[in-house]
């Protein structure tokens, strides 16, 4: 009989490590419970992942686990997993904030979203809600109605955003895995900033519905996590059609869990140039290079007008944002964050030929990166033009030129998940302390590919994300 | 500025006197992007999607 892992082993074990204790009974899934509720109480406080820890539920969760297991029932492919969610997916009993003030006074939700019932599913365990920029219009969780989140690699630096709480809840390793949205980057530049591993699937793939929107038009959930298998684990969990949300696939479920011992054999790898070669520190494009060459990738590639693609997304998002809350703008702007009120209010007065205009655009765009896929299955870009910047930081020096901090960091992300394509960010350690992530980006629902790199890449010793 | 301003009451927006700057600075980016957008020659043909396939 193998013993049950000491707390310093639990802390160190991932979502499937855990899972798989669980389902050995070597690890009862309230000791797996109790142990991340212990290290959010010792570290939380530090780092101001959490707007609600779940306690009490967690744990009433995590004994009707170990009692499927007692009775012989499979208790679920991720059974005993801690987990939390960004604070815009519902919660059955919590208020819903998505980062704001305003929906504070909201009466709780009645169920849980479909992602979070999904992994609740599959056996996980749900320990809380996290931080993030308000309505989600942010990169760095500067949160002024509930304060910054902290990175676990450098507390007066931002953990990246908008779902900064779940990026550096899994990087300080309070929880093996949270859930966290992204429109523009807003699960991949957390994930580079706190060196965690983050999984933008493709539009559609996974059902947004019960969570907040922000810019429908991109709008995507996904994992954060500290390992590829436990991005494939969640994944395949969390696909499938729902009737909650109008952009579903109804393409059926395509696991991916057991594509990752099948190597990077016969995958096409592409870095890609232009836009994605320019505008970053030299490590960020560094960084870039140290995976295309454990890859083995020598071609490069061109997006076409990913710089034209990044400002349509800029107007999409902040038209359609601006829309779904101008009744608030119209009657309670000073209870919006300052950092989001001001483009909230530009976006409202967009003028529908710009809107219209960036949509066809990007019918267009979508069309020839399409093209791209044809010769290639996975392009590598960097994620964030430079590592986490300090909290309050207003401008950056990159690249000899001196740029808006915030919007900057979006810089290489947003020009993808503006045609829904699924990327994966897989982390690298860096001399200086501060980790940087590596886009790895695939053609729509060709998730298997990027999780087999990402889990051939960390095999190989390249990237990781130890706890910080 | 003064299109801000129209805009915003065209829409029944009430913009703070003391926010119309920072709201006319932002607008401004906005539409630095959204000339990039419209400067660009599309064929006739291509429409905005009304159902999305990534």
């Amino acid at each position: 009989m193998t013993p049950p892992p000491s707390p310093g082993a639990l802390a160190e074990l991932d979502a499937v490590g855990t899972a798989e204790a669980v389902r050995a009974r070597r690890l009862g899934a309230r000791d797996a419970v109790e142990a991340a509720l212990a290290r959010i109480a010792e570290r939380n406080s530090a780092l101001n992942c959490f707007t609600a820890v779940l306690a009490d539920t967690a744990r009433r969760d995590a004994e009707a686990v170990d009692a499927r297991v007692a009775r012989g029932e499979d208790p679920g492919p991720l059974a005993g997993v801690p987990f939390a969610v960004k604070n815009l997916f519902d919660v059955k009993g919590l208020t819903t904030l998505a980062g704001s003030r305003i929906h504070a006074s909201r009466p709780p939700a009645v169920r849980d979203a479909a992602a979070v019932a999904a992994l609740r599913r599959a056996g996980a365990v749900l320990v809380g809600a996290l931080n993030m920029d308000e309505y989600a219009f942010g990169f760095t969780t500067e949160n002024s109605h509930y304060g910054p989140t902290r990175n676990p690699h450098d507390r007066e630096r931002v953990a990246g955003g908008s779902s900064g709480g779940s990026g550096a809840a899994v990087g300080a390793g309070l929880v093996p895995l949270t859930l966290g949205s992204d429109t523009n980057g807003s699960i991949r530049v957390p994930a580079s900033l706190c060196g965690v591993f983050g999984l933008k699937p493709t539009y559609g793939r996974v059902s947004r519905g019960g969570t907040a929107l922000f810019a429908g038009s991109f709008d995507h959930v996904g994992p954060l996590a500290r390992s590829a298998r436990d991005l494939a684990a969640a994944f395949d969990a969390l696909q499938g059609l729902d009737a909650a949300d109008p952009v579903a696939s109804r393409r059926p479920a395509e696991p991916c869990g057991p594509e990752l011992s099948r190597g990077i054999a016969r995958l096409r790898f592409a870095v890609a140039d232009g836009h994605f070669a320019r505008g970053g520190e030299p490590g960020a494009l560094a960084a870039v290079g140290t995976v295309a060459e454990a890859l083995g990738a020598r071609d490069t590639v061109t997006i076409p007008e990913a710089h034209r693609a990044r400002a349509a997304a800029m107007i999409i998002t902040a038209a359609e944002g601006a829309q779904l809350h101008l009744p608030d703008l119209r009657t309670r702007p000073d209870e919006f964050d300052p950092l989001t009120r001001d483009r909230f209010l530009a976006g409202a007065l967009l003028p529908a030929a710009a809107y219209v205009a960036a949509q066809r655009f990007r019918a267009w765009y979508r069309a020839r990166v399409a093209e791209l896929f044809e010769g290639v299955d996975v392009i590598l870009a960097p994620t964030t033009p430079y590592p986490a910047p300090r909290i309050g930081q207003e401008r950056i020096t990159v690249a000899g030129a001196e740029v808006p901090m915030r919007p900057t960091l979006g810089l290489y992300t947003q020009p993808l998940s503006f045609i829904g394509l699924p990327v994966i960010t897989v982390p690298l350690a860096r001399s200086s302390g501060l980790p940087l992530g590596v886009q790895l980006v695939g053609a729509p629902f060709r998730e298997a590919f990027l999780l087999r790199a990402a889990h051939y890449l960390e095999s190989a010793g390249v990237v990781a994300a130890p706890i910080a | 500025m003064l299109y801000a301003e129209r805009a915003a009451a065209a829409i029944g927006l009430p913009l703070d006197p003391a926010r119309k700057a920072a709201v006319a600075q932002q607008l401004g980016v906005m539409l630095t992007a959204a000339a990039l957008v419209l400067e660009f020659p599309l064929p006739d043909e291509v429409e905005a999607a009304p159902v999305f396939e990534p």
